[in-house]
């Protein structure tokens, strides 16, 4: 085409419809219409479920014309009583940010300098195939670790990674509670225990922060126990929004297991425990009693600095309240390297109150599998359907963090959550092996696992490193392959179980179309990525539909009737704890331990970490000069997902760092002045927030601040990355080690 | 209905969409139309012609492009978002009032945004490529009416943005835009 008739042509040439050059133009020519149509206002409601932090729960999404006007919480479900908080308020400014990722993207420059082009998704989907190939050919599949933050989506992410043969996929869980559900495992054999909060008399918090830590049901739950008259004991070294509406009790860092085990010491000695169920129901008692013996109030004094008057009166407090007693066993990070036994400890010293499957206390997690071994629950609710897939190859290596190996910890680990930590390891070390490849989803390594700077390095060593993800995270500027998720509010996703004392079915749907049409959900994209990589097999359904229509059927349900109400739970049936009326009923069906006992002492632990039941370890304090560095959640922010978003950025677009103010008059720190932070590796500059609420010898701030994507406009480089100075220490069964670095602090 | 109008305005429009291979090969084409009808903006001129010398293959100026486009408008760090209603809503939301209202005169006057190359209505480029449709199809006072209500704000707004962002061809074009947008503001005239 000569100068000048390519525009001529572009305007002319193509029947004078539209445009028509190469595609290039975006409006085609109809019928003109005028705009009554849309005068009318059009209103309805979705039911979906929120995904502003894993929590999901059940939403009700107001639609004004085709536009997300509101969220709220969905009324039809009463565990959530149609609340949510503000970080589910705020999705409609996730899906309308101007700042989401559009389009598929291909790196074109450096790691890390921000320059790529746009590709179709068929060209995004070769390219890492293409790549995934020779990277299996020369290293085989195990060198592509598989990440991403759990989630509903794992089923179809993880399918590539088992398709190729990998035994390196993860979850973020080692970066979480991953501690707890390791203890609780080791127990009873299932990690699947919650915490009937809102019957109980007597909290204790081990830094559990239900009022910034956010989890709708139980932070109502904990509000509904103080509204009834619960006492609420909170030992954290800092005085959290938890800590403020009930006992603040200052513990020193990573003494936690000194005071549940002097709890227990107090509790045997003064033969306050449920001996009944002791003796009926669980198992290792003996060496738990030997464990704790010399753990008296006195020693604990010492090592938690609590007064040992303290100690004594809060065990003595918590066990007049039996069973209606609950010693929190935590959601959050790991604290130390042996953080599971902190959690075994205190699932231990549960048990000793007898507040198993009692109001108040603890219970299994009822759903329908569950429910359906007891003859007069039966019938009431069908397990969802699986979706069937043909094997997979074997992995021809083990994990490169041992999970799964006999007589060491790894034996603990999870097998579907692994110490994600490991991955920046191996890349780094070659050890056990080299990690090539990364396929990271909704993840955000450089801010969620410990050592930004490590994480980086290693990201940049990688052949292949693809990100997907609803923003240009810090971890996505450091990709080949980018692809762009939509929101929660524009997908479906296979439906989840959600049962609590009673079995519930959730499901997210879209509320409307595409906002960037470019864009898809998880399931399309590794359906699609499967089909390019010859995987097709492993994806045996035409579309989400068809897939959640395969899991409803065999529980006798529909996702039209699914769509609802966004949420279905059993009629007529009653929440039940097996042990209300009889407490000597039979727990058979709700422990899945051979031994059909609780286990206190754990062949298993023993046999993997020589600790069968929990021993105490005195990790290091401050010494003179330096402070004990903590981090923890705020209110408003989920992690490192959320501190871009806009109305949410608005709210809290940055931390600082909470100093004591005693130990700030000694640096001569005041409120507010510019600080430095050093760990003596890394460096980090802040703002010091100078309280009482605070121990002297440990700083604290809140986590998923201080980004380094510039690409994060709202959010980057305000306020201090905890994770840049946090060693990545991983702990005993993979656990990040969030309480065991220390730093100094001076005035910048 | 002046056919150079029509031409300068889907120029515009060439140049704002995402990077693509015909503007990208016939970018010297749109020099050609820019210095016959927009002779104040020489020296814009002479930059994105230095570039076009720089990148003579078609393949290095597409990638140049969209290194530069998709920190400007894309993704992440926005430069300029190329977005009306962003600017013109509280809360700098994309799909807000004047998206709307702006699809709603597309519809009025026969055009919607086609299936498969969808963009959101208010996209800078869809704007401009309306009104070269408008313009071609000699549709003179409803395209005095788009200018006045929506082109004529929208790029008071975003122009500056992309001329501070210094990035070739993207900001060369854009002040060549603004000089042509004030002339036939001078001029007194709706253009065409
Ligand atoms: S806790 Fe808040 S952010 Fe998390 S799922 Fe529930 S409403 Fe959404």
């Amino acid at each position: 085409m000569n100068r000048r008739q390519f525009l001529k042509y572009a305007l002319y040439g193509a029947g004078g419809t539209a445009i028509g050059v190469s595609g290039l133009g975006a409006l085609t020519k109809v019928a003109p219409k005028s705009a009554i149509a849309t005068t009318n206002t059009e209103e309805t409601t979705v039911f979906s479920a929120c995904e502003m932090c894993r929590n999901q729960c059940p939403i009700a999404v107001k639609v004004v014309n085709g536009k997300v006007t509101k969220i709220e919480g969905n009324p039809n479900d009463s565990g959530f009583g149609g609340v949510i908080c503000a970080r589910g308020n705020s999705g409609p400014s996730l899906l309308y940010d101007p700042q989401r990722l559009k389009k598929p993207m291909i790196r074109t420059g450096e790691r890390g300098t921000g320059k790529y082009k746009e590709v179709s998704w068929d060209e995004a989907y070769t390219y890492i195939a293409d790549k995934l190939k020779v990277i299996q050919q020369d290293f085989g599949g195990e060198s592509v670790a598989f990440a991403s933050r759990k989630g509903p989506h794992d089923w179809f992410f993880r399918t590539i990674g088992k398709g190729i043969g990998s035994p390196n996929i993860f979850s973020h869980e080692a970066t979480c509670p991953m501690t707890r559900s390791v203890a609780l495992d080791s127990m009873f054999g299932v990690e699947a225990i919650a915490a009937d909060y809102a019957n109980a008399k007597y909290i204790v918090s081990f830094g559990r922060n239900w009022l910034e830590g956010i989890h709708i049901a139980q932070t109502r739950a904990i509000m509904k126990a103080i509204d009834n008259g619960a006492k609420l004991v909170v030992l954290d070294p800092r005085l959290s929004v938890t800590a403020s509406k009930g006992e603040w009790i200052p513990i020193k860092g990573t003494t936690d297991l000194a005071f549940v085990m002097a709890m227990a010491n107090i509790i045997i000695t003064e033969e306050r425990y449920d001996k009944d169920f002791v003796e009926r129901y669980t198992s290792g008692f003996d060496q738990w009693k030997e464990a704790v013996k010399d753990k008296t109030p006195e020693w604990a004094e010492n090592e938690t600095g609590i007064p040992k008057e303290t100690i004594i009166r809060i065990t003595r407090e918590f066990a007049e309240a039996r069973p209606q007693a609950i010693l929190d066993f935590g959601w959050r990070t790991g604290l130390t390297p042996n953080d599971f036994q902190l959690r075994r400890a205190i699932m231990i010293v549960n048990m000793m109150m007898g507040n198993f499957e009692v109001p108040g206390g603890y219970y299994r997690i009822k759903n329908a599998s569950v429910t359906n071994r007891f003859p007069e629950m039966t019938g009431y609710a069908k397990a969802l359907g699986a979706i069937n897939q043909p094997a997979f190859p074997k992995p021809v290596t083990s994990r490169i963090d041992g999970t799964g190996i006999k007589g060491i910890p790894g034996q603990l680990i999870p097998e579907g959550d692994g110490a994600v930590g490991q991955i920046v390891e191996s890349i780094l070390t070659g050890q056990p092996y080299q990690i090539k490849a990364w396929m990271v989803h909704r993840f955000n390594p450089v801010i969620s696992i410990t050592e930004s700077d490590r994480v980086i390095e290693a990201l940049k060593k990688l052949d292949l490193l693809v990100v997907c993800d609803v923003y240009m995270t810090d971890t996505a500027m450091f990709a080949d392959v980018i692809l762009p998720e939509c929101s929660y509010l524009e997908r479906h996703e296979p439906v989840y179980d959600m049962s609590g004392l009673t079995p519930k079915y959730v499901l997210r749907q879209p509320a409307v179309e595409l906002v960037y049409p470019d864009t898809k959900p998880s399931w399309q994209i590794y359906k699609e990525l499967g089909e390019k990589m010859d995987l097709g097999k492993y994806f045996p359904f035409q579309n989400i539909e068809n897939y959640i229509s395969r899991q409803l059927t065999p529980a006798g349900l529909s996702l039209s009737q699914l769509k609802q109400k966004g949420v279905w739970t059993p009629e007529g049936m009653k929440p039940f704890y097996l042990r209300a009326n009889d407490s000597q009923a039979s727990l058979g069906n709700v422990i899945s331990k051979v031994s059909q006992k609780i286990e206190f002492y754990s062949e298993e632990v023993q046999h993997a970490t020589k600790q069968g039941v929990p021993q105490y370890k005195r990790h290091p304090q401050p010494e003179e000069g330096k402070f004990r560095f903590v981090q923890g959640k705020v209110a408003v922010h989920t992690n490192a997902g959320t501190v871009n978003v806009p109305v949410l950025n608005e709210l809290m677009p940055e931390n600082s760092l909470w100093i004591n103010k005693a130990s700030a008059d000694n640096l001569g720190i005041l409120d507010g002045d510019d600080i430095i932070i050093s760990s003596g590796i890394y460096e980090h500059k802040g703002k010091a927030k100078v309280t009482e609420g605070i121990r002297p010898d440990t700083v604290f701030c809140y986590h998923g601040f201080g980004r380094i994507s510039p690409e994060l406009k709202r959010a980057f480089g305000k306020g201090i990355n905890d994770n840049k100075l946090i060693l990545n220490q991983i702990g005993e069964v993979g656990n990040v080690c969030t309480s065991m670095t220390m730093v100094t602090v001076k005035k910048a | 209905m002046n056919n150079k109008t029509a031409e300068l305005y889907l120029s515009f429009a060439g140049i704002f969409h995402r990077p693509h291979p015909e503007i990208a090969e016939h970018l010297e084409e749109l020099i050609e139309l820019w210095r016959g009808e927009i002779p104040e903006s020489k020296e814009q001129l002479v930059e994105i012609e230095d570039y076009c010398r720089k990148y003579p293959l078609v393949n290095d100026r597409l990638d140049t492009l969209w290194e530069h486009y998709i920190p400007l408008f894309e993704t992440g760090d926005i430069e300029a978002i190329p977005y009306a209603s962003v600017y013109f809503n509280d809360n700098g939301l994309v799909l807000g009032k004047e998206a709307e209202d702006v699809r709603e005169f597309y519809l009025s006057c026969g055009y919607v945004i086609g299936n498969e190359k969808q963009e959101l209505p208010d996209h800078l480029a869809v704007e401009l490529e309306f009104l070269a449709l408008l313009a071609r199809d000699g549709k003179t006072q409803k395209l005095a009416e788009f200018e006045r209500d929506h082109l004529r704000p929208f790029l008071r707004t975003i122009l500056p943005l992309i001329i501070k962002s210094k990035r070739p061809v993207y900001s060369s074009a854009a002040k060549t835009l603004e000089i042509w947008q004030l002339n036939s503001d001078r001029k007194g005239d709706s253009i065409g």
